[in-house]
């Protein structure tokens, strides 16, 4: 293709675009709204999400050896769980460390008596997870292990943060099915709708010999222009709105910032962002070469 | 779709044959029932008939806009019932097609109406901005080029879809009900154009049902009756055909896309090119 033709198709795009304002603004609004409501909806997923993994951070898993064990071997103990893929990070808590915190936490002034560490053998590990579902596994492994006295866990914790993520999943999942299959049939509606007016211009060309491409390109690159207008309205929506909606739920209510951080709007704009730009210009491209589809068969 | 190559034998000479073309549509009576048809290169030919004749169809035929239900058709050489879809714009390129309804585009002027046949091509913006004044000249249209079509007479309009028709150089020129929607004087100014470009070696194939303008033409009539040909009648005597002449200038038929109507071109020893143009003005 000729760069002429390109620039012509380019132009003839831009002019479809400006000669159908209604249409173009009525696509542009469809795809701004379903936009809209999917980064919505994804700003608060992820930070649900963010609140869940916070969460799931402080479950810990304790292991307490047999008494006797050596630090070396606990040590090694301790490499080898790091090394699980569903292990965020170990760590190690000597029977010293383990006593000074009692003291602190526990004893206040009143450790002055103690000149023997009673927690001997209180060495122990502590295992933070990075997938919560995983624990029982990592658990019967742990026990699996000669030197393992002791496991300390809670089910509870583990099987409703599991149970969390796999509601947010589903829903998340159908819920942008739903939006997707909503929004493609609104703008291959509206882009149909627009190519029927120009039917007899599709026709012409055919008539004079234009290859099928050449017929497409102007109606997909106005496909195209509406698909990132569409998206970059949302975005700058929810920009304003994202942080609005912060700065009144922290004012609101203070308790809750306290127990739970949310995601600043840089976070999820860098995924955010590219995913609106790729869904805009996606539903833009795929709507208006279908619409055109049909009008090729001349 | 059914594909097969055709095995039909082409008289030489010829840019049109049709060998026994039914054409039935998925309901109703058949529209063609039998054609058979050879035009060839630089002949004018009427074709005239009763409508629900099926001469519309013929045309529609003819341009690969319909495909038949059974026998051969074969345009410029190309198999019109195997030919792939992707081939069908090369095609069409060698072809220039004209309307009752004129069919131009509201929107844009005579000069945008007539570039965008160029550039559906792939012409060049330089080659453009000399072919479409020079062609909006032949048809008489030069000072009109900014004009909307609803600023200008139906004849007007008709010499602008004619030039449209005319500025890729088409080998053939089909009009389909050309002077529909015409007044006499103006049909009769359609007809001395087609003429021209007949004369020029264009060949041209005229469906319509003026019987005056065919009388008063003295050229090969073919009239159709309920799909089948009736009479094939050439008033005027066989012509000897007429060699093809660029009706703009110099052949440049490099570039690829021409690539078949060369082929062709080579197939008329005699060729002979005028400079100037055969629609030009003596």
């Amino acid at each position: 293709m000729r760069i002429s033709s390109l620039f012509y198709a380019l132009g003839q795009g831009i002019k479809n675009l400006l000669r159908n304002r209604v249409f173009a603004l009525a696509s542009i609004a469809t795809i701004t709204t379903c936009l809209f409501v999917f980064g919505l909806f994804f700003s608060v997923l992820v930070n649900f999400r963010h609140i869940v993994q916070t969460v799931e951070e402080g479950v810990s898993i304790t292991v307490f050896f047999e008494p006797g064990t050596d630090e070396e071997t606990m040590l090694q103990r301790k490499v080898e769980i790091e090394e699980r893929p569903e292990v965020n990070k170990v760590e190690y808590i000597s029977a010293e460390q383990a006593w000074e915190t009692f003291k602190v936490d526990y004893l206040g002034e009143y450790a002055e008596g103690f000149t023997e560490n009673p927690l001997e053998d209180s060495a122990n590990l502590e295992i933070y997870l990075s997938d919560v579902s995983k624990q029982a596994e990592l658990v019967s492994f742990i026990e699996a292990m000669e030197e393992t006295r002791e496991v300390n866990y809670s089910t509870v914790t583990a099987d409703t943060l599991t149970g969390a993520n796999r509601i947010i999943a589903y829903v998340s999942v159908g819920f942008i099915a739903l939006l997707f299959a909503v929004s493609v049939f609104l703008i291959s509606n509206t882009i149909s709708t627009g190519i029927a007016v120009r039917k007899e211009e599709i026709n012409i060309m055919k008539y004079v010999g234009a290859t099928d491409f050449f017929v497409r390109a102007p109606f997909v690159i106005e496909g195209l222009l509406i698909g990132v207008i569409g998206s970059v309205i949302p975005i700058v929506i929810i920009y304003f709105i994202y942080n609005k909606v912060l700065e009144y739920v922290m004012s609101r209510f203070p308790t809750l910032s306290s127990i739970i951080t949310f995601l600043p709007v840089t976070t999820v704009f860098q995924q955010l962002v590219p995913l609106l730009l790729i869904l805009g210009v996606g539903i833009g491209f795929i709507g208006s070469f279908i619409s055109v589809r049909k009008h090729l068969r001349v | 779709m059914r594909k097969r190559k055709s095995t039909i034998e082409i008289p030489e000479g010829n840019v049109i044959t049709m060998r026994n073309v039914h054409k039935s549509y998925e309901q109703g009576t058949p529209a063609l029932n039998g054609i058979s048809l050879d035009i060839q290169q630089g002949e004018f030919v009427f074709i005239v008939g009763d409508s629900g004749s099926g001469k519309s169809t013929l045309i529609r035929l003819l341009l690969r806009e319909l495909t038949p239900t059974e026998g051969d058709i074969n345009v410029l050489g190309y198999d019109l019932t195997s030919i792939r879809h992707s081939r069908i714009p090369k095609f069409r390129r060698n072809l220039g097609v004209v309307f009752q309804d004129f069919r131009l585009l509201e929107d844009r002027n005579v000069y945008d109406n007539v570039a965008f046949a160029q550039r559906v091509v792939l012409e060049s913006t330089r080659n453009i901005r000399k072919n479409v004044p020079e062609i909006l000249a032949t048809v008489g249209l030069a000072d009109k080029y900014k004009n909307t079509p609803a600023q200008l007479s139906g004849g007007e309009q008709q010499r602008v879809a004619l030039a449209r028709a005319l500025v890729n150089r088409p080998l053939i020129l089909l009009a389909d009900e050309p002077t529909g929607n015409l007044d006499p004087t103006n049909s009769w100014e359609i007809m001395k154009l087609l003429e021209k470009v007949n004369e020029g070696g264009t060949t041209v194939v005229v469906v319509t049902h003026n019987q005056d303008i065919v009388d008063k033409m003295q050229k090969r009539v073919i009239t159709m009756k309920r799909g089948e040909i009736e009479s094939d009648e050439d008033e005027a005597g066989y012509m000897e055909p007429v060699p093809y002449m660029d009706p703009m200038e110099e052949p440049e038929y490099d570039d690829q896309s021409f690539g078949e109507t060369a082929e062709i071109e080579a197939s008329f020893e005699e060729a002979v090119y005028v400079e100037g143009g055969y629609l030009d003005e003596d």
